[in-house]
């Protein structure tokens, strides 16, 4: 006989669909708990981690730049606020922010000479000269993240890459794909000529001329009319060493 | 670090383009600065006191990086010193120029120093004895320019601290100092 929808068939699915639901939740609940008490070992262990390794954290950049990577790794980021347990445990926060003041300075300084592009390499060194004093060695890294802060300013500071070399830019000048180039040829001796600039790129020699003119005009280029052959070289002295030697001095 | 004799050159020096008059404005600006410094600091330490554009002088070429400064070049940054202050055209040519790495009214300071240390508050002495004399050995008045030896003591008679009389038996002039 077959048997009639009643109200005690429904009653029992209903109490069946109860069930499930309970084991779902219980199940979902100890997954949680169980990745909340894996997250919180991890945390401290990374605490311990930075506890026991503050020092080198602190004095070591090679050691620092790979604390970063790891922290990156897991999502930390130990400079996203001053506050805070990473920045009572390393005073991490304040090591970068003062890198930045200093890099703001050494940016100013510079700029009469250099139009506000300097190399990495020049910036880090005069940062490690004026910080002498200071415990902890810096390196290119620990520019590029004090650097990264500063964006926050929304002050144009920006690295851009010119060829094998990195270059802090410190004014929003836009430089555009032609002046790069130029700045990349300019590594070699740290000038160009127009002649150059046409041969070797294959350039319309009004169109040489134009970035060149820019370039000057942002204070990025110096003029040297003084070589025997009587070209006149264009000098950049944000690719060579001498234009922050002469900022050096005067801070 | 390149240096002249005794002096130290800066690194700007080396640095081909700052030997051409840059044609940006804020570039030639700090251009004409370095120099300005560098042109005082090397005539203090020389113990310079005139620089005549037409003839050589050591700062204005590089043989290193073979370059020289253009006649437009040495007026500029003398010019921008002459603005400020620091030195003087001796002709409207613009051929002389007289550098005053201490102000004239500094160089009076330095003579009225000079005079108290050596006690000789009421004496009279001949200008060239207080450039050449055996008292000023040792002082930076000694072997100083009398072009601006006789602006530092003309301003000090202004201030009442002397009077300058022509001399009977020489043609050098007197001092007649009254400090007290």
């Amino acid at each position: 006989m077959r048997r009639r929808p009643g109200i005690g068939g429904l009653q029992t699915a209903a109490a069946a669909r109860d069930q499930y639901r309970l084991l779902g939740e219980n199940v979902a609940k100890l997954r949680t708990d169980l990745m909340k008490e894996q997250l919180s070992t991890f945390r401290s262990q990374l605490e311990d981690f930075a506890r026991k390794h503050k020092n080198d954290i602190r004095k070591n950049p090679a050691f620092r730049s790979q604390f970063h990577e790891m922290c990156a790794k897991v999502g930390v980021d130990p400079l996203a606020s001053n506050k805070g347990f990473w920045a009572e445990l390393l005073g991490i926060g304040d090591f970068y922010y003062e890198l930045g003041v200093q890099i703001v300075d050494i940016c100013l300084a510079t700029r009469a000479h250099n139009g506000g592009l300097i190399k990495l390499e020049e910036l880090c060194k005069i940062l490690c000269q004026r910080r002498k004093g200071a415990r902890e060695a810096v390196s290119e890294d620990d520019c590029l993240r004090a650097i990264s802060k500063l964006k926050v300013l929304g002050s144009g500071f920006e690295v851009i890459s010119v060829g094998k070399r990195k270059l802090v830019r410190s004014v929003p000048t836009e430089l555009n794909k032609d002046h790069n180039e130029i700045l990349e040829m300019a590594q070699a001796q740290g000038f160009v000529t127009v002649e150059e600039v046409e041969r070797r790129l294959s350039w319309s020699s009004g169109r040489a001329i134009d970035a060149l003119e820019t370039l000057l005009d942002e204070g990025l280029a110096m003029i040297d009319d003084g070589h025997r052959d009587g070209r006149r070289r264009y000098w950049f002295p944000c690719v060579s060493s001498i234009s922050s030697y002469v900022g050096a001095e005067t801070i | 670090m390149q240096k002249l004799g005794e002096f130290k050159l800066p690194h700007f020096f080396n640095y081909p383009p700052y030997f051409t008059l840059q044609p940006v404005r804020d570039t030639r600006e700090k251009q004409i600065q370095l120099w300005k410094e560098l042109i005082l600091d090397y005539c203090r330490t020389q113990k310079l006191f005139v620089i005549e554009l037409e003839k050589d002088f050591p700062l204005f070429t590089n043989p290193t990086i073979e370059r020289s400064l253009t006649h437009e070049a040495k007026d500029a940054f003398l010019s921008a010193l002459v603005s400020d202050g620091r030195a003087e055209w001796m002709d409207k040519s613009h051929r002389k120029c007289l550098i005053l790495w201490h102000r004239i009214q500094d160089w009076a300071e330095l003579v009225l120093r000079y005079v108290r240390e050596n006690g000789l508050e009421d004496s009279v002495m001949t200008v060239e004895e207080i450039r050449l004399g055996t008292e000023s050995r040792g002082t930076e008045l000694h072997g100083m320019d009398r072009t601006i030896l006789m602006r530092a003591l003309k301003l000090l008679e202004h201030k009442g601290k002397l009077a300058i009389f022509k001399g009977t038996s020489t043609d050098d002039e007197g001092v007649k100092f009254s400090l007290q």
